[in-house]
């Protein structure tokens, strides 16, 4: 997901101590594991950028503009099991490779894909693309746990997990600056004959290629360096599985803070991938913004999400998670109607402040629906993290509804997902639940 | 980490290799428009400035006090043809006054290129860059008769115009007729009235038609201010936006968002004043390295826009008119 690792870190894993970071010889393959969370981060978002890109490129529909999202975060949704049984089977280095291999096959991918000059060809490379990056962030987080002392575990990967912003910022900035104001000027092609709009089409895909030729080489560099290089661990701990008792599955379902927090975290999902997926048009087509400035709210949306995650992170110290779970979704939601009825500057500026309101979103439904979980924890992580489906399917529905009743309008659908998640959260502050710590995802 | 050393070398010398590009030699081009002030004539020169920079060409810029105001282009003109400027982009105040001034700097070997406005005579530029104002009121025409015909609606048609022999304005209201399918003097004319692009004239100028014939249910207007000064004279006679065809011309940003939007004007047709801007600085920058001499006609295009769509005839959604109006 844009600007967050998925993948639930370290639920069991002990405070760190005084301990090394990494095992003797593992410094640079732990530098180079760094490398891949940055890289995810930068792929996921600047694919953000796309939907509005491919719409401008293609002159195609909102709808059909954001099944890139459906392709992208389909791929991950699909992949997470497969990626799962990869890493038991054969190891996170053989995971790692797996993914690295695979996201840069799916870079590569945007060459015929070009040549093509037609969106589908687009879809597959982006498909093979987020099915690589899902297997290596299912396996980069355990792997990074692997590389080092247990008791300097959450250490060494949440400093290899803060490079994800970090190229999660990155990506959205190589669509702002390399992408976005190169592109053919719309009213240009108002005067093209079919050759001279075909010339464009190429030129600006061209301009696509560029940055995910860049993320596959560095994605092939990183592969080629681990591959060469002895990484088994000392102790790789492919972490047990175990066998799945029996009734696991029921008692998931029969708990309702588990159920409805899988459907939370789907809303969650999908109100964070439809904001920021248009968070551009909603500058371009509602306000008018120049295109070349408009990728800069999408960045000011991230950085907001960023420093709004430190101070939530102090703030849950302070008050119940749940409270502050339902006032931000809350201001969520009156944020999204503002950019349905303001339709001008007031209503950007509320669409880059809904992802305030996101920022201690993913975490906290996270820790309150495993909260007590106790052995079926990690059997209910993967539901969790599985809810990223919500991200494949809303975007092209609020892209359905921007087509029927205009762009602002579709700001409809993250106020639905707020609501939802806002609900969730008065459900678990009115309910009396069960004791146990709260379970940290250690990606946030 | 030799190998990594290696190819962080290689990666910043191919960037460095990058930043230098293939510089062209530069060249200097003029624009002078009618004001700085109206919002048409800012885009053009934006437009005009980013181009420059993208061609390595030197901008010249100049305007006068006024959409009236020839005597400050007259001067313009020969001061940038005095700095050395290979050609210039003219959007004469005075379609005929400007002439003997454009035919010095042609004398000069200056290219020059009308924008928006032709000369009269038009030959007395290389080339004009201009929308095809015939084309845009064709569009209102066709949407308009299409939406009557939908509202089985008996057509009772306001003109309200820019003022006789103001060439645009009478290409407008012609190509209104012909998208329409009638001509001056149809009955379903109630009346044409002179606003010189006013919405003070325009209010009262609707006012006055609505007098003679309180069933006007189509009205056009030869700009967006008019056609916000028609919407007052009709709010004032108690007539809603859904009883009247409201259409015009132009395409700025307070008529598409402030009357496209919620259906206070129907359609309107968009031009593109970036788009004169650009190829006239492409075009002229071309030619002063050598390349093909601009000649003739250009249309800069123009597109209609509507938040609701009439059936057969083409148009583009409000989002678009905001992505790509001026001002």
């Amino acid at each position: 997901m844009a600007g967050e690792s998925l993948v639930p870190a370290q639920a069991a894993v002990p405070r760190a101590q005084k301990a090394r970071l990494v095992y003797a010889g593992f410094g640079v393959p732990f530098a180079l594991l760094v490398l891949c969370f940055a890289a995810w981060g930068s792929a996921a978002n600047l694919t953000d950028e796309l939907v509005g890109v491919f719409r401008h490129i293609f002159t195609m529909s909102n709808f059909q503009s954001a099944l890139v999202q459906f392709a992208y975060y389909g791929a991950y949704f699909a992949l997470a099991i497969p990626a799962a049984m990869i890493n038991r089977r054969f190891g996170y280095k053989t995971g790692v490779l797996t993914g690295l291999g695979l996201a840069t096959i799916g870079g590569v991918l945007f060459i015929p894909a070009a040549e093509f000059l037609a969106f589908a060809p687009f879809l597959v490379a982006l498909f093979v693309l987020a099915a690589g990056l899902s297997i290596l962030e299912t396996s980069a987080n355990p792997f990074a746990i692997a590389m080092g002392p247990e008791e300097s575990a959450t250490q060494r990967l949440n400093l290899a997990q803060a490079f994800n912003p970090v190229g999660a910022n990155i990506g959205v900035m190589l669509g702002a600056v390399l992408i976005l104001p190169n592109l053919t000027p719309e009213p240009a092609k108002v005067i093209m004959t079919d050759g001279q709009l075909r010339t464009s089409q190429e030129a600006d895909l061209n301009l696509v290629l560029g940055p995910y030729l860049g993320i596959a080489a560095v994605l092939a560099l990183i592969w080629a360096l681990i591959a060469l290089r002895g990484m088994t661990t000392p102790a790789e701990r492919v972490q047990e599985q175990g066998e799945v008792r029996g009734g696991v599955f029921g008692r998931l379902w029969r708990n309702p803070h588990y159920r409805y927090g899988v459907a939370a975290q789907f809303f969650n999902v999908a109100a964070q991938v439809c904001v920021w997926s248009f968070t551009i048009q909603y500058a371009l087509d509602v306000v008018g913004v120049p295109t070349e400035d408009a990728g800069w709210y999408l960045q000011a949306s991230l950085l907001l999400f960023l420093v709004a995650r430190f101070v939530m992170t102090y703030l849950l110290g302070i008050f119940r998670p749940t409270l502050l779970l339902f006032l931000l979704a809350a201001l969520g939601v009156g944020l999204s109607l503002t950019a349905v009825f303001a339709q001008n500057m007031v209503g950007l500026i509320a669409v880059v402040a809904i992802s305030l309101s996101l920022s201690l979103m993913f975490p906290t439904i996270y820790g309150v629906a495993l909260q007590g979980l106790g052995e079926d924890t990690k059997f209910g992580a993967a539901g969790l993290v599985m809810a990223i489906l919500g991200g494949a399917l809303l975007p092209p529905i609020q892209g359905l509804i921007m087509d029927r009743s205009g762009t602002a309008a579709a700001f409809i659908v993250p106020a639905v997902c707020l609501a939802l998640v806002a609900a969730y959260a008065l459900f678990d502050l009115r309910t009396k639940r069960h004791g146990g710590p709260l379970v940290t995802e250690g990606a946030h | 980490m030799r190998v990594i050393k290696g190819i962080l070398a290689l990666v910043v010398a191919a960037a460095l290799v990058g930043a230098c590009g293939d510089k062209q030699e530069e060249v200097t081009v003029g624009l002078i428009v009618k004001r700085n002030t109206n919002p048409f004539w800012v885009t053009m020169k934006d437009t005009a400035e980013a181009t420059a920079d993208d061609d390595d060409v030197k901008l010249l810029t100049a305007a006068g006090t006024s959409d009236v105001d020839n005597a400050s282009q007259v001067a313009a003109l020969a001061s940038m043809t005095a700095k050395g400027a290979k050609g210039i982009m003219i959007t004469p105040a005075d379609s005929t006054a400007i002439v003997p001034a454009i035919e010095k700097a042609r004398q000069a070997g200056v290219t020059v290129i009308a924008l928006d406005t032709p000369t009269e005579p038009e030959s007395a530029v290389d080339a004009l860059y201009a929308t095809d104002n015939q084309q845009a009121g064709e569009l209102v025409g066709r949407y308009a008769k299409a939406k009557a015909a939908e509202r089985a609606i008996k057509p009772r048609i306001a003109m309200l115009d820019l003022a006789p022999g103001i060439t645009s304005g009478d290409l407008r209201h012609q190509g209104f007729l012909k998208g329409f399918g009638i001509e001056d003097g149809s009955p379903e004319i109630v009346g044409s009235v002179e606003t010189r692009g006013e919405a003070a004239r325009a209010e009262a100028g609707l006012r006055a038609l609505l007098e003679k014939d309180d069933g006007i249910n189509i009205v056009y207007t030869v700009n967006e201010p008019a056609a916000f000064g028609a919407a007052q004279a009709l709010k004032a006679a108690g007539i809603s936006d859904t009883d009247v065809i409201l259409v015009s011309v132009d395409g700025g940003c307070e008529a598409v968002k402030d009357g496209v939007r919620p259906g206070v004007i129907d359609a309107t047709a968009q031009q593109y004043p970036e788009n004169m801007a650009r190829l006239g600085v492409d075009a002229l920058a071309d030619a002063a390295r050598g390349g093909r001499k601009p000649a003739g006609y250009k249309n800069t295009g123009v597109e209609l826009i509507t938040g609701d769509a009439a059936s057969g005839v083409p148009s583009k959604d409000v989002a678009f008119g905001v992505r790509n109006c001026w001002g």
